[in-house]
């Protein structure tokens, strides 16, 4: 790793280490929740928050893969799917912890539920899917396809289902009107949690694809 | 005419072809002979488009000029041991179906015309091919392959599950292609190994 | 082009007339379970509040399972029976998807004139809207087909195929069953054709974009 990477990942870890700080000490407790609940949301939509843009990672590189059919790009589109389900296991957890203190119970069959489960389920069926393809080529090709479709039907789940009914989900993020209704110091912490989480998902990201790089080459190696 | 130079295959760690060339033109059988596993319905596969090479190239051409990839289907009359025809279909339905999706029109005189020239008689032609012997099956494979006229065919062990007649059947057919038509065999059967003029010999 | 996949969808027709493998599996699926639930349920074991939504429910319950046990054969019967390569060899990409997607069509199209009527008759089901349940149920089979043929072409060059296929069925179709199933309840509960509106725009929406991007991604998977 160079030298520049390496300072990137340090300055990463005190970035996340002040954004925990500031979730519990700077963040001012929010109104009309029980508790000190609400502060998982420092952490909960920034979860959330990597798990589509995982899924749009692994758009991309599916889309370049079945353009040019590099094995790199069937890399990354992978190594973005596994951190994908990683991260809405993350946003799952957190998300149904906060249910159970605001709400009661753990799973509620809220609208927005449902779409993180349903993330889940693509997620899951994009990696059932890769193990049962033993050939690399049509590997990639299948799972890049079933990503492509995956990614044209999911907006109707997240936009369109949970619109036309109902939601337990507090409404101050995503809603209806387009507007995010915050108090400063929590949008504060909450827009330096995104950021970090999203550096936390790049720094991952390219782990888990060099590591994948490294096991092809030994592998074509190893071929002859 | 096809051109094909320094074509190699792999899946995954294992090489199943390196490094072949060669070139189809009419009048000419190319013969590609080799141990089992060593690659000819591969190299056909590759031949015919269905597969892409992991290295090398092949090209197609015609009077014209390059045929793009997409055009390949339209010349290429293929005959092989993992193709079948609809077994739910009669010989006379498939074939009239085979035409039909490449966008030709041929009248069933002639398609039964084509199918009693591969031994399968009239009271034959309209029974399913689920009820056929495995040799008349190969025969009506024969002539899914051979229904469009096509300037190229690929015959992947082409007189398999076939009596002595239906080999010189075969041997008949090819012989009268020939002059206009570009042929590849792959094979392991020394009857068939001698239609060849030329001969790739691939090895494990 | 027309015509080539008009040939696809007749011989799809006659084979299936012939071996009537798909039907048997998808009738025999949705009767089995219809009377299963009629049994237990019959018109008067639930609740008059609760009928519009368990009644909707249970519909496209049946529906969708069994068809999910037939759809996938358009393909998956062409790799088995090796006709696969015959068929990739002799006809363009596009009607081999427009004609196998109007075969999955019209398959779907006999199991609701089947299911639905005895549905109807055997639950003491009341629809007011006939005319917007008629609408969403055509709007359904387009778009349910469209997902399932699209999906059955992945699987069937996956090994394992008849599991996959609901696994990777199951959350692309899931915001199209929620979408029908709000419809339906909706159609159920009103004559008036502008409340199953709102569920019918996001179904042919759904149905348009699957179709639009099968035409890029068919090919792809058929030849990969």
């Amino acid at each position: 790793m160079t030298r520049w990477k390496t300072v990137l990942v340090w300055l990463l870890g005190v970035w996340m280490a002040v954004v925990c700080w500031a979730a519990f000490f700077y963040a001012p407790t929010a109104r009309g929740f029980k508790g000190e609940s609400a502060r998982i949301v420092f952490f909960h939509v920034p979860q959330a928050w990597v798990a589509v843009v995982a899924f749009c990672v692994n758009l991309v590189a599916s889309i370049r893969y079945l353009r040019g059919r590099d094995p790199l790009d069937d890399i990354r589109a992978a190594s973005a799917a596994g951190l994908g389900l990683l991260f809405s296991v993350l946003a799952t957890i957190s998300g149904s912890l906060f249910a159970k203190i605001m709400w009661g119970s753990f799973w509620n069959w809220d609208p927005r539920e449902i779409s993180i489960a349903i993330l889940l389920l693509v997620y899951a069926a994009y990696f059932a899917l890769r193990q049962a393809v033993p050939d690399d080529e049509r590997r990639g090709t299948l799972a890049a396809a079933y990503a492509v479709l995956a990614f044209v039907t999911m907006p109707f789940l997240v936009f369109v289902v949970p619109r036309i009914y109902w939601s337990l989900h507090p409404d101050t993020i995503i809603n209806t009107s387009g507007r995010i209704d915050m108090e400063s110091r929590m949008l504060q912490v909450l827009l330096g949690s995104v950021a970090g989480f999203t550096g936390l998902f790049a720094w991952l990201y390219s782990l888990s694809v060099r590591l994948a790089r490294a096991r092809l080459r030994r592998r074509q190696q190893e071929g002859g | 005419m096809v051109t094909f130079e320094d074509v190699g295959k792999r899946f995954g760690d294992r090489s199943v072809l390196a490094g072949v060339s060669g070139q189809l033109r009419p009048g000419v059988v190319l013969v590609v002979t080799g141990p089992n596993g060593a690659g000819k319905s591969t190299l056909l596969n590759i031949l015919s488009g269905l597969i892409r090479a992991s290295r090398g190239v092949v090209s197609y051409r015609d009077g014209r000029g390059e045929l793009p990839r997409e055009r390949w289907f339209s010349v290429l009359g293929v005959a092989a041991p993992d193709m079948a025809v609809y077994e739910e279909l009669s010989a006379m339905e498939n074939l009239r179906l085979f035409t039909r999706l490449r966008g030709l029109r041929r009248s069933d005189t002639s398609l039964a015309a084509l199918l009693q020239e591969l031994g399968l008689a009239p009271r034959e032609h309209h029974r399913p091919v689920a009820t056929y012997s495995s040799g008349q099956k190969q025969r009506v494979k024969l002539a899914q392959a051979l229904v469009h006229t096509p300037p190229v065919l690929l015959l992947d062990e082409p007189s398999s599950n076939l009596d002595a007649a239906g080999h010189e059947l075969v041997a008949s057919l090819l012989a009268q292609r020939r002059p206009t038509t570009a042929i590849a065999v792959a094979t392991n059967d020394p009857r068939e190994m001698a239609w060849g003029d030329e001969e790739i010999a691939l090895a494990r | 082009m027309l015509g080539e996949a008009l040939a696809v969808l007749a011989k799809e027709l006659r084979s299936e007339l012939r071996s009537r493998v798909a039907l048997n599996a998808i009738l025999l699926f949705a009767l089995t379970t219809l009377v299963a639930v009629a049994y237990q349920i019959g018109p008067y074991r639930i609740h008059e509040e609760d009928r519009p939504h368990l009644l909707a429910a249970l519909l496209w319950i049946i529906l969708f399972f069994a068809a999910t046990s037939g759809l996938a054969r358009v393909f998956v019967k062409e790799e088995d029976a090796h006709t696969a390569k015959t068929l990739r060899l002799a006809a363009r990409p596009g009607a081999v998807f427009a004609g196998k997607f109007a075969f999955n069509v019209v398959l779907l199209g006999t199991l609701e004139l089947v299911v639905v009527p005895l549905f109807c008759v055997l639950l003491g089901y009341r629809v007011a809207g006939l005319l917007g349940l008629v609408l969403l149920l055509a709007a359904g089979t387009v778009a349910l087909a469209a997902v399932a043929t699209m999906v059955a072409a992945i699987i069937s060059r996956a090994s394992g195929s008849g599991t996959l296929f609901a696994v990777l069925t199951v959350p692309l179709a899931l915001p199209l069953l929620v979408m029908l199933i709000q419809g339906t309840r909706a159609a159920a509960g009103s004559a008036e054709l502008a409340a199953v509106l709102p569920a019918l725009r996001g179904i042919v929406s759904l149905a348009g974009v699957t179709l639009v991007s099968s035409v890029f991604l068919f090919p792809v998977v058929w030849h990969d």
